[in-house]
């Protein structure tokens, strides 16, 4: 609807510029699509129920994180930190729940409290610093690394109960995955708060023109803090997935993940400089890079090699959206 | 009669909608200090930076020591001696003031020789009697100490021709002595200075001439020796009002907002009162703390001392959300910085600063937002074939509509408009004009700030004058004229009218 209505105004040949502009929105869909039909043509095990399952299940809690991250970067920030934070709250509630024998949803809330906290800390010292985020949290990361290995003492915590395994490791109507249902929630949850509520507008605002924002009386101390915060809890929620899926609890689970979230981010569009970003988008990066990841073991492609391609797709995504914009902008300069 | 050093012959350079400068010639000969005048938009900076090589006049001829050139490049005029001191400064903060004054030279030798620059570098602070230490990183220095470290860095270049844009701004008055004391040591040297200042004390204390803009069209030089300051701004007016503005209604005697000895953000002791139904015009130079007045008054500058009344009760605005509370509206100078969301639709737009009020609980009604959406832009007849478009896409005129309806969307009934058509066309600007009248009317209160001294006569009920941070007149409708406006802006005080 919003690309129709663009480029009829901007051109008289409507059709093919609607079709062109319809392309570019959904480019990333489409090279998904194009991954799954190469695996599937490479690999009979591929394009199986279990396979596909296997890849939600193997990204569900990167989707979930990726979520939170997510959020910061449409407010313009960045959160290194959610690699370790989602260690803090893994061995925090393993520590609660194997160590301190409290019951296992009191343990939850605590290490998803901690998460919370954590996300709160991030916002209140890139507000009160006034330092890129990028540097805040670079710092941060480091404190909750050390975090994370006093709570868990260096060592591993093994056989956490099965009533926590099950989030991420059990089925609902034995064939649909828990941790992909909560995955499904957190993406309706997060995209309903970003396009349908006043908070949600305010966090594009922020990240579009923070000036702008701040002079339309948006409180911005109170946005950032709370879109931190809410970073931490999702990063919590990814937390209790994956180390629920693990089954066991150690410190050096977890960090990566802020890397893997990145990637799948920009992939999907979501701008470094902030102010735009679609959960599709978001979503589908995420699965780019699991389908890649997991049509090239099929194929019998080692490890280090899927990190070289899994680069190269990163350049040539974020050098095809480049190179769009600057044809765009010509275009319209020619028009003008 | 001595060989001009600096020739131009008919320049004329227009940008869209506005003639920056036509057909405009002048010589600039060498040892001579030569003041250009004239007021916002006269054209100084056009002419400097056609000097400077930094644009491209449309047709004329610029000559230079003998040589002619339809147009200039950096490269060209630097080539020829012409060094150009902008307001803003030209320094690389992380580097020190003595590699800052000797970027670009090299000495024959392939390492960087530390002793020579510092040494040449506190050769030139002897000279100006300043002490700076020519190691100190520029970041850390003030910024009459970074002023001054341009102005060396021109100086050593043995430059033919310098161009100083308004070079005492940031001066105290025994920085002002020394700098001047270099400037005619430069020009007994034989150097053409070209001196730009808003300050007419500074021109006559030392410029053998001045040379008069107005409307980008060169209008006399005078020598400095033969003239007097009631002459120059005679010849700085002197514009005729062309454009029509809307009738007006008399304003109202309720008294919207009111200032009492308002200090902050470079503003102090301001104090005024504006009326329900009135349009207040804000007048002064680049840099008399208009602006500045208006961030200070929406809360997003800090108020250092003084009270701030709205309809009679004295409010505390601590921030922007704060005034929007209060019922005063911004439309910032810097639309596309300060005022919209490029990259969003005008429906987003419109409704962002009221989206508080468009939201039950959390949930933002999309049908209400749309509403609104629809009245505003109809009644400030954005042009667009739909509120999806993206606020990027619309002309300069739009963009204003827009930011002006997401400013009115708060329920604001005192606004401040800074800069209204500023790079805005002839027609939209009539709309713009028809907009505020029409919002005076409905009783809403509008200090309107500009630099365009047709807009602000045909514009203003009353005119406030501010120089250097301080009030400077306020002026009723029937005594303003462009020659007592322009006495207040270059800081005679007019005691006589500054309490109501």
């Amino acid at each position: 609807m919003n690309s129709t209505v663009q480029s009829t105004v901007q051109s008289g040949g409507a059709g093919v510029q609607a079709s062109l502009e319809l392309i570019k929105k959904y480019a990333i869909i489409f090279v998904l699509l194009g991954l799954i039909g190469f695996f599937s043509l490479l690999s009979p095990y591929f394009f199986t129920q279990q396979n596909l399952t296997n890849i939600f299940v193997q990204n569900s809690y990167v989707i979930i994180a990726a979520v939170g991250l997510s959020f910061v970067m449409i407010s313009g920030g960045m959160d290194l930190s959610i690699g370790y934070q989602m260690s803090v709250v893994g061995v925090t509630t393993a520590v609660c729940m194997k160590w301190l024998d409290m019951p296992i949803p009191l343990s939850l809330a605590l290490g998803i409290g901690s998460g919370v906290l954590m996300g709160a800390m991030n916002g209140v010292a890139s507000v009160t610093l006034k330092v890129h985020s990028l540097i805040v949290t670079l710092g941060t990361m480091t404190v909750f690394q050390g975090l994370s290995y006093i709570i868990s003492n260096q060592s591993a915590i093994v056989n956490l109960p099965p009533e926590f395994k099950y989030i991420g490791q059990g089925y609902v109507f034995g064939t649909i995955p828990v941790s992909v249902i909560l995955m499904f929630i957190t993406v309706g949850a997060a995209s309903f708060l970003l396009n349908k509520t006043y908070l949600g507008r305010n966090i594009f605002a922020i990240g579009g023109n923070e000036e702008a924002a701040r002079l339309s009386g948006i409180n911005i101390t109170v946005t950032k803090v709370f879109v931190y915060a809410l970073c931490g809890f999702f990063t919590s929620i990814a937390a209790i997935v994956l180390f629920a899926r693990s089954g066991s609890a150690a410190s050096s689970t977890g960090p990566g993940t802020e890397f893997a979230c990145m990637t799948a981010a920009v992939l999907g569009g979501i701008s470094f400089k902030g102010g735009e970003g679609k959960m599709w988008g978001l979503v589908t990066g995420v699965l780019i890079l699991g389908v890649l990841g997991n049509g090239m073991q099929l194929i019998g492609l080692n490890t280090y090699a899927q990190y070289i391609v899994k680069g190269f797709v990163l350049l040539a995504a974020v050098g095809f959206d480049t190179y769009q914009k600057s044809m765009l902008g010509r275009k319209s300069k020619a028009r003008a | 009669m001595v060989v001009p050093i600096l020739s131009l012959r008919n320049i004329t350079k227009t940008y869209p909608g506005v003639v920056a400068l036509q057909d405009f010639s002048l010589d600039f000969v060498p040892g001579s200090v030569h003041a250009l005048l004239g007021e916002n938009g006269a054209g100084k900076s056009t002419l400097i930076k056609t000097i400077a090589g930094a644009v491209q006049p449309d047709s004329g001829e610029i000559h230079i020591q003998g040589q002619q050139y339809r147009h200039i490049s950096p490269a060209i005029a630097r080539a020829h001696g012409i060094e150009v001191i902008y307001q803003e400064f030209n320094l690389v903060p992380t580097l020190s003031a003595a590699e800052n004054i000797c970027l670009g030279e090299t000495r024959g030798k392939k390492l960087v020789d530390f002793q020579w620059m510092n040494q040449k570098a506190r050769e030139l602070f002897a000279q100006f009697e300043v002490d700076i230490n020519p190691e100190t990183l520029v970041r850390d220095l003030s910024s009459s100490q970074q002023q001054i470290v341009e102005i060396a860095k021109a100086v050593s270049k043995q430059a033919k021709v310098v161009i100083m844009d308004e070079p005492t701004a940031p001066l105290s008055t025994h920085e002002v002595e020394s700098l001047f004391k270099i400037i005619r040591k430069a020009r007994d040297a034989g150097t053409c200075i070209i001196y730009i200042s808003h300050r007419l004390d500074e021109i006559f204390t030392i410029a053998d001439q001045v040379s008069i803009l107005r409307d980008g069209k060169f209008i006399r030089t005078v020598s400095s020796k033969d003239t007097n300051r009631n002459e120059l701004i005679s010849l700085m007016v002197g514009r005729e009002l062309r454009e029509n503005y809307p009738a007006r209604q008399p304003a109202s005697s309720i008294t919207a907002l009111e200032l009492k000895d308002v200090s902050g953000n470079g503003d102090s002791n301001i104090s005024f009162s504006l009326k329900k139904g009135e349009i207040l015009g804000l007048a002064g130079l680049v840099g008399a703390g208009r602006t500045e007045l208006a961030k200070l008054i929406f809360g997003a500058e800090d108020c250092e001392s003084g009270q701030i009344l709205i309809n009679g009760e004295a409010v505390n605005i601590r921030s922007p959300r704060d005034a929007i509370r209060y019922g005063i509206g911004l439309i910032p100078e810097n639309r596309k910085e300060e005022g919209c969301f490029l990259e969003q639709s005008i429906r987003w737009n419109i409704s962002i600063a009221a989206i508080r009020q468009l939201s039950r609980m959390f949930l933002i009604d999309s049908k209400a937002e749309n509403k609104l959406a629809t009245d505003y832009s109809t009644r400030l007849q954005v042009k667009t074939p739909s509120l999806q478009q993206r606020v990027k896409n619309l002309s300069g005129g739009n963009q204003q509509k827009v930011v002006l309806a997401k400013t009115l969307a708060t329920n604001s009934n005192i606004l401040i408009f800074d800069e209204p058509t500023r790079g805005i066309d002839v027609g939209a600007r009539q709309e713009i004009y028809k907009l505020m009248v029409e919002l005076a009317a409905q009783g809403n209160a509008i200090l309107m700030i500009t630099s365009d001294m047709e807009e602000l006569l045909g514009m203003s009920d009353r005119i406030l004058v501010l120089s250097e941070g301080r009030m400077t007149g306020l002026l009723e409708r029937n005594q303003c004229t462009q020659q007592r406006i322009l006495e207040l802006a270059s800081g005679n005080i007019d005691k006589g009218n500054l309490h109501e």
